[in-house]
């Protein structure tokens, strides 16, 4: 018998829900479902579960390897290796989530989790299928290396990502001070949803929001900027097969353009939005553009 | 994959058709009325900062908008509850043929390949947008 924190916390992430969509139809909490949306964010789930599965014995067999080859050996029954682990787990998810939104090959396993316009519960359980053949579990082999034992590792993934689930909500407006200075929040978390130009590529935390504060990819929600979620160009209907590969084959498709090396490294390496002749729309387009509208209406 | 694989896997099945049956009932989407120009426009100011688009066309339905400043056509549709906006050539847009009532627009975006705008009862196709060409 494994533990295993997502599998244990499975049924209350469904009782949250309920509770969710209740609390928004009779408390009418700051809460919005939408059929289809919730549709579509359940099925990708579950369908990510199974591509768990399948890459699973690929992932664990690495693991083993790795740590076959350690540095050191850690306990697993030390409190230190614990807390270890728990802040290096975490700088390593923070790296992941950076990845996996500022360089296209990755956002176009992770963009499925932010495709909904929607930010409930729900949209927690919106997971990739396409995140274990991008190799991105590769990023926490360096635990294993170090000599965690691979056990400790996944029950720590395990812990982050229960974590990560309860703040995919609007029904909770701001936590205290000391929380939200240091842990990741619904209030942090909406703003990482968010497709306004001072949202983008914001707040990658896991667990904890210090991450961000100390590489300068904090932003702090405003009341006055209500975020609006979704991607930068939200997609056009449920299709869960769009859903799941369209950055995928929008790479694929520019790829056919590709006219050199550098084409070929931009379009699939490069920022979201790249584009050869500068003329994309990365968020750091979006985020200079904004700027520029912003300070000519201040000077105006 | 093993028995009490399929077993989860039936019952996470089951736990999403009530969810979503939940959701439905609920009736907790957005409110989205049928779209007003001031409406269209708020959602182009957002989507498509700095363009100046002078005049704007309306779906019978209220599901969609077109707007065309020049050689460029952009559009807004609902998707559920939200709103999907692109751009295109003016001529893609002009170019299509109504049918069933309806403007299906083929788009070239993995994103969002089609849009649909329904025509009043007897209404031209394009609209006449030459003030805002």
């Amino acid at each position: 018998m494994t533990f295993d924190p997502v599998t244990l916390a499975t049924p209350f992430f469904i009782l949250l829900v309920i509770a969710e969509i209740l609390a928004a139809k009779f408390a009418k909490t700051r809460t919005h479902y939408e059929a289809r949306d919730t549709a579509t964010s359940l099925a990708m789930g579950l369908g990510s579960t199974v591509a768990g599965v399948l890459i699973g014995g690929l992932v664990a067999g690495v693991t083993l390897w790795v740590y076959q080859h350690r540095v050191f050996t850690i306990p697993m029954t030390a409190v230190w290796a614990w807390l270890a682990i728990f802040f290096l787990e975490d700088l390593t998810y923070y790296g992941f989530h950076r990845l996996s939104h500022e360089r296209r090959f990755w956002w176009a396993a992770h963009v499925n989790h932010h495709s909904s316009q929607h930010y409930n519960l729900s949209t927690a359980l919106r997971q990739t299928w396409t995140g274990g053949i991008n190799g991105t579990w590769l990023l926490w082999m360096p635990l294993a290396f170090l000599g965690f034992p691979p056990a400790m590792i996944a029950i720590e993934k395990g812990i982050s990502l229960v974590y990560q689930f309860w703040i995919h909500t609007e029904a909770i407006k701001r936590l205290p001070a000391p929380v939200e200075a240091v842990f990741n929040t619904p209030s942090h978390h909406r703003v990482h949803h968010a497709r306004n130009p001072r949202y983008l590529d914001r707040n990658y935390a896991g667990i904890l929001i210090i991450w961000d504060r100390m590489f300068g990819t904090f932003e702090p929600e405003l009341d006055e900027e209500p975020p609006r979620y979704g991607i930068v160009k939200n997609l056009g209907d449920f299709n869960i097969v769009r859903v799941a590969f369209h950055e995928w084959i929008g790479i694929g498709r520019d790829l056919t353009k590709a006219r050199s090396a550098r084409d070929v490294l931009g379009y699939v390496f490069g920022p979201p939005g790249w584009r050869p002749d500068g003329e994309g729309t990365t968020s750091e387009d979006l985020r200079r553009a904004w700027r520029e509208r912003v300070g000519a209406e201040t000077d105006g | 994959m093993d028995l009490s694989f399929l077993i989860k896997t039936g019952a996470s099945g089951l736990a999403i058709a009530l969810l979503v049956a939940l959701a439905a009932w609920a009736r907790i989407a957005r409110p989205t009325p049928e779209l007003d120009e001031a409406a269209v426009r708020d959602i182009l100011a957002f989507e498509f900062p700095g363009v100046q688009a002078a005049a704007c066309w309306i779906a019978a339905d209220g599901r969609g908008a077109i707007l065309r400043a020049g050689d460029e056509a952009f559009i807004v549709y609902r998707i559920g509850d939200g709103y999907v906006a692109r751009s295109a050539p003016w001529a893609l847009l002009a170019k299509a043929a109504p049918k069933n009532g309806a403007i299906d627009l083929r788009l070239a975006d993995v994103g969002a390949p089609r849009a649909r705008f329904k025509l009043g009862e007897g209404a031209a196709w394009p609209p006449a947008f030459e003030a805002a060409a």
